[in-house]
């Protein structure tokens, strides 16, 4: 019995369009049953409880970093992803009708996809028109006759659901070519049982994982050859697509290698990943890349994120493609008004989920209707443009407006289709503590699977800002909800682990990191280690700073002076305190120094190197555990918010310092503890150790290989010191005898200390060592000999030798000598792992389309 | 007739190539009245892998990759090909009006329609216009002949247009052609197809070559030191008919066809994707002789 509201969460007020269907209340506001349960519960937690919920959502989803990239939008391109906790409930019995209304669709897609890229069948009896596939841009020519018939080719499908007036629920769109939002409902439920454990315990609702299950073993069967143990990747068009999230997280869940284009390359007619061991044959690709832009040389030449030759690779059944290359030929609304007539005549069957209704204005009779009827119509063309500005509303045109469009369409009928204007269904929406009615879509998702269909039991939701709009896209501000089918039972909980055969032996894969990764996670090293130098030197400058102000001892100034034009030095924000104007701004170091700390326009700043540091963790967001991810986030969002975004003094800048010098040993602990020691973790600490020993010797060539007054160098030496994170140590080896020669015994010559540069370069040694070749071979490899080189030249010097001098130098040039060989040694190692490791991709920037000859 | 066509490409790179995938459609078709006696595509250097397929349109494409570093590529394509010049042009069915082919081509769905009705749709590089169609329109009065129609639409870009290899590339749009009126082969084969497409009736870009030293006492024809292109026009009854109108002329025994397709993008000789090379030259010889 539906049961009248008695709430306190703002329910009560909940009042609907007449006209509108709701999802939670009959039109005489009664609640339908399978909301009473999930409604009492949120009416105990209440408006503020709801409030607090909602803001945990949103500081999980941040801190996991799930996040939708804004086209069109320089500044601020990555939006945080944003859930409503409310759920949108369907019960077990309407999902069960959608759900067989779903196979049935995608098992008759699927027959049209083999149809149109096999015998054309459908076309030559007029069950479809042939414009529909031919003036479609999804059409690929190349793709003919290349489908295998062993299994489903439309291996995703994806649809928009939205429950018109009368309570029928409408396919709106079907996404066909690498449909997404499978990762972000994932997302989406997983914060959702930690926001509401009991609830979500209580509800019983349908669990995903069996579809992600699915999909692997599915994948799985794809591949033409290692059958036992596929390497599957997923293609990416790289961070700045607008789903960039979603494909680095389901690469991560499902475990899989993420790929871009230019990791990937086509030789013997077989794909290959360009991995740091060398080349890795992969067998099947995932691809959220569209279909024109998969080969350059086939489809689209200007294409810069496909794989040139994949075409071929899939013809020749090196390698399958999910979906097929082409599929997206689908994804025409005119198909909605020829799919009946297609379903009875190839499954002998009525639609049981009916499409919304569309006219082809191709048809003369249809395009009558159309043109008559414009301003109650949406007008699309037939092929999906990129953009939301392709769908346009009869009823905002202007008298001119409606004018050009009918001459549109009458130049070129074939290429558009009126569609009824519909109006979605309303769900429960939490905004601003109360409960409101919003327009929603559900996105829901099917994935082949022995001939059938499994659907995930839900989907996504995702309901418009605005009361009264229609507009969900992302694009422009739409929020997500969960779905929640809700059963009669507990599930049983699904694991997305599979169980071995008895005699099966599970080989490892290792060493499938791309090169593009590796490159990355080396910079990651580079960058997190550079700002952590440059603030620790910043944080004992600022203490000088303040005991020059106190206690106005002149060698104070001259401490300070030296410790400023290492700043410069070591961040390489020339000229900084060096240079012409430099005597001005040691003076008055302030502007200065909060540039180095907040511009992040500026090369070599905190705020700039924070944000290359984040680009390039982002970048494989894939290899990161969660913990390890949030600190990438927090290390950044910190300093923006303390620092960045508000009027900060010198003064308080010594705190800022202090927290993202702990965030970032937090990050380094958490690599350190929770990476395994492959060849990615290496190539980070390599990264790390190299840049320390770069900043080290940038520091010491600035601060110890001048030569001071004695006065001056005690201080000079115990900021040194304190930089580099060591004055308890030295003190408690050699109390409080401060003298240059032990002060470098520490610093340089300790091996067994983190911080001296005898450890980075032990370190990197055998760091290099442990970096895979392509060819083993019985010699050392060039990075071997450089690193060695280095290693050796520190281990034999003497740092007595190092400081003699005669009386009139001002500088003690042995040691300059010897920190800046090592130096150049360094830069060349960089170069070499460079060159060894990461090459492959600098070759494929190079990608260029060869001319091609005009015909006269 | 029979002919011999020597078709070398080369392109020299500045820096290395470590890798290149290409594609070719350099084999000429068989034919009713073109028989390809032999055709020979060698690379150097030499790929890892050579692989001839039938496309969408039934060219033959051979593909390939050079997988070895390289700083030059040739691509030597020889054939020979007979051809005989009888062909009835006025068989009935020509003298049918092209209002008549235009209403046969929307109701007809016998034998291999599609293979006909997919010329009569835009495709990316031949995309009609309202421009374009008023400049088809003078050429297709009402009732007029088909075959005489389009015969005066060669004829008229041919007049209209001058033959200007410097002021068009690839991308150059029809748009820019139609209102400067310059263009090379492949510029007035798109405007004639779009022209023709734009009245409902079905047109393809045709490419090949032509004899490179004419018989003694006739002229040199445009286009012989490469491939060339143009056009060619369905009739019902009759089948396809070709134009050329860089020449003002349908082809007979001096047209050699390799490909054909809905525009030059289907039918290109010769591209490639290349890693590496930096700046890139390229050099192209067309030879066709008699036999």
């Amino acid at each position: 019995m539906p049961q009248p509201l008695q709430t306190g969460i703002g329910v009560q007020y909940y009042t609907t369009k007449l006209s509108t269907y709701d999802e939670m209340q009959t039109v005489q506001g009664q609640l339908l049953p399978h909301w009473q349960r999930v409604m009492e519960a949120l009416d105990r937690i209440g408006s503020v409880g709801l409030e607090r919920r909602r803001q945990e959502a949103l500081r999980i989803l941040q801190e996991t970093g799930v996040t939708y990239n804004v086209y069109g939008n320089t500044s601020d391109t990555i939006r945080a992803w944003e859930l409503d906790p409310i759920p949108l409930v369907i019960s077990s019995e309407e999902w069960g009708n959608i759900e067989v209304g779903l196979k049935q669709r995608a098992r008759l897609l699927d027959l049209v996809l083999a149809d149109i890229y096999g015998p054309q069948t459908l076309i030559k009896e007029g069950l479809i028109p042939f414009e529909l596939v031919y003036a479609h841009n999804g059409f690929a020519r190349s793709s003919r006759n290349t489908y295998s018939e062993k299994h489903n080719h439309l291996v995703l499908y994806s649809t928009n659901l939205a429950r018109g007036p009368d309570g029928q629920m409408w396919v709106i769109d079907d996404r066909t070519q690498a449909p997404s939002g499978a990762g972000y409902a994932l997302e989406n439920r997983t914060v959702m049982a930690r926001i509401f454990p009991s609830l979500f315990r209580d509800a019983h609702v349908h669990r995903l994982a069996t579809f992600f299950r699915g999909l692997r073993a599915e994948l799985a069967s794809l591949a033409q050859h290692n059958k036992e143990d596929p390497h599957i990747v997923v293609l990416t068009p790289g961070p700045l697509h607008e789903t960039y999230f979603e494909h680095a997280y389901l690469a991560a869940y499902l475990g899989y290698t993420l790929a871009q284009g230019d990791d990937l390359t086509v030789r013997d007619n077989k794909v290959w990943l360009k991995s740091i061991e060398g080349l890795q044959q992969v067998d099947v690709i995932l691809r959220r890349v569209d279909d024109s832009f998969c080969d350059p040389l086939e489809l689209r030449a200007d294409s810069r994120l496909g794989i040139a030759g994949l075409m071929e690779a899939v013809r020749t059944n090196n390698v399958a493609i999910v979906n097929p290359v082409g599929s997206s030929v689908l994804e025409n609304p005119a198909l909605f008004a020829f799919l009946p007539a297609i379903s009875r005549h190839l499954l002998g069957e009525d639609l049981k989920l009916p499409s919304v209704a569309t006219w082809w204005c191709g048809q003369k009779k249809e395009m009558a209707f159309v043109l008559q009827n414009l301003d109650k119509m949406v007008i699309k063309p037939i092929n999906r443009v990129p953009g939301n500005a392709h769908s346009i509303f009869g009823s905002a045109l202007s008298k001119e407006g409606m004018e050009k469009l009918k001459a549109q369409i009458v130049a070129k009928p074939y290429m558009y289709v009126g569609q009824q204007h519909v109006s979605f269904s309303t769900a429960p929406s939490l905004v601003e503590g109360q409960i409101e009615p919003r327009h929603a879509v559900i996105r829901t998702f099917a994935v082949s699977r022995n001939k059938n269909y499994n659907i995930m039991p839900g989907g996504l939701t995702r309901i418009a800002r605005a009361k009264d709009s229609y507009d969900i896209s992302y694009q422009t501000g739409g929020v997500s909800k969960d779905t929640w089918v809700i059963a009669s039972e507990p599930e049983e909980h699904v694991s997305l682990w599979l169980k071995p055969r008895r005699d099966q032996l599970i080989q490892p894969i290792s060493g499938a990191l791309p090169s593009r990764s590796a490159d990355n996670l080396f910079w990651v090293g580079r960058y997190a280690e550079r700002i952590e130098g440059a603030a620790r030197l910043f944080r004992s400058v600022l203490q000088k700073l303040r005991e020059s102000r106190e206690i106005k001892d002149p060698n104070d100034r001259v401490c300070l002076y030296h410790l400023l034009r290492a700043l410069t030095h070591v961040t390489g924000a020339y000229p900084g305190f060096t240079g012409k104007n430099g005597r001005k701004r040691l003076q008055n170091p302030r502007e200065e120094l909060l540039a180095l700390a907040r511009d992040a326009d500026r090369p070599g700043s905190i705020a700039y190197t924070l944000n290359s540091f984040k680009r390039s963790a982002f970048t494989v967001r894939d290899l990161w555990s969660l913990d390890t991810w949030r600190m990438v986030d927090e290390i950044q969002s910190e300093w923006r918010s303390a620092v960045m975004e508000r009027k900060v003094g010198i003064e308080t800048l010594h705190n800022s310092l202090d927290d993202l010098i702990m965030n970032l040993v937090a990050f380094s602990g958490f690599t350190m503890e929770s990476m395994v020691r492959e060849p990615g973790w290496v190539l980070l600490d390599t990264g790390r150790r190299l840049e320390r020993a770069l900043h080290s010797i940038a520091l010491l060539r600035s601060t110890l290989v001048p030569r001071h007054a004695a006065a001056v160098e005690s201080q000079v030496l115990e900021s040194t010191l304190s930089t580099m994170e060591s004055v308890i140590t030295f003190r408690r080896r050699y109390r409080a005898y401060m003298q240059l020669t032990t002060v470098l015994e520490l610093l340089l010559m300790d091996e067994k200390h983190p911080r001296a540069l005898a450890y980075q370069l032990h370190q990197l040694n055998e760091h290099v060592t442990a970096l895979p070749l392509e060819t083993p071979n019985v010699h050392m490899s060039e990075g071997q000999r450089i690193s060695l080189e280095a290693y050796t030249k520190l281990r034999l010097a003497d740092t007595v030798e190092l400081v003699y001098s005669k009386a009139n130098d001002g500088i003690y040039s042995n040691l300059d000598n010897l920190l800046s060989d090592i130096s150049d040694l360094l830069w060349r190692l960089s170069d070499s792992i460079t060159q060894t490791y990461f090459s492959h991709i600098q070759s494929s920037n190079l990608q260029i389309t060869a001319p091609i000859e005009e015909e006269v | 007739m029979n002919y011999r066509i020597v078709h070398i490409t080369e392109y020299e790179y500045s820096g290395m190539v470590g890798l290149c995938h290409n594609e070719a459609r350099l084999k000429p078709r068989s034919l009713p009245h073109q028989t390809c006696l032999n055709s020979n595509v060698t690379i150097s250097p030499k790929p890892v892998d050579y692989l001839e397929r039938i496309d969408f349109f039934g060219n033959t494409v051979s593909y390939f990759s050079v997988q070895q570093s390289h700083e030059k590529l040739t691509i030597t394509a020889t054939s020979e090909v007979s051809i005989s010049p009888e062909r009835d042009l006025f068989d009935s069915g020509n003298n049918q009006s092209w209002e008549e082919v235009v209403n046969w081509l929307k109701v007809d769905r016998s034998g291999d329609f599609l293979e006909i009705l997919q010329y009569t749709i835009d495709s990316p590089m031949a995309e009609s216009t309202e421009e374009l169609h008023k400049y088809a329109l003078e050429s297709f009065k009402p009732g007029t002949a088909l075959i005489d129609a389009v015969n005066d639409l060669m004829c008229r870009i041919y007049q209209d247009f001058t033959y200007d290899p410097g002021f068009t590339t690839i991308a150059t749009p029809l748009s820019d052609v139609l209102e400067h009126r310059r263009g090379v082969c492949q510029d007035f084969a798109h405007l004639a197809i779009a022209c023709i497409r734009s009245l409902g009736l079905a047109a393809r870009y045709v490419s090949g070559y032509i004899e490179t030293l004419p018989p003694p006492g006739k002229e040199k024809l445009v286009g012989t030191d490469a491939s060339h292109a143009w056009f060619s026009v369905y009739f019902p009854d009759t089948g396809w008919l070709d134009f050329d109108p860089t020449n003002n002329q349908m082809p007979m025994d001096k047209h050699i066809t390799v490909a054909w397709g809905r525009d030059f993008n289907d039918v290109t000789p010769l591209k490639g994707i290349a890693f590496g090379g930096g700046q890139h030259k390229l050099y192209v010889s067309v030879d066709v002789s008699s036999l």
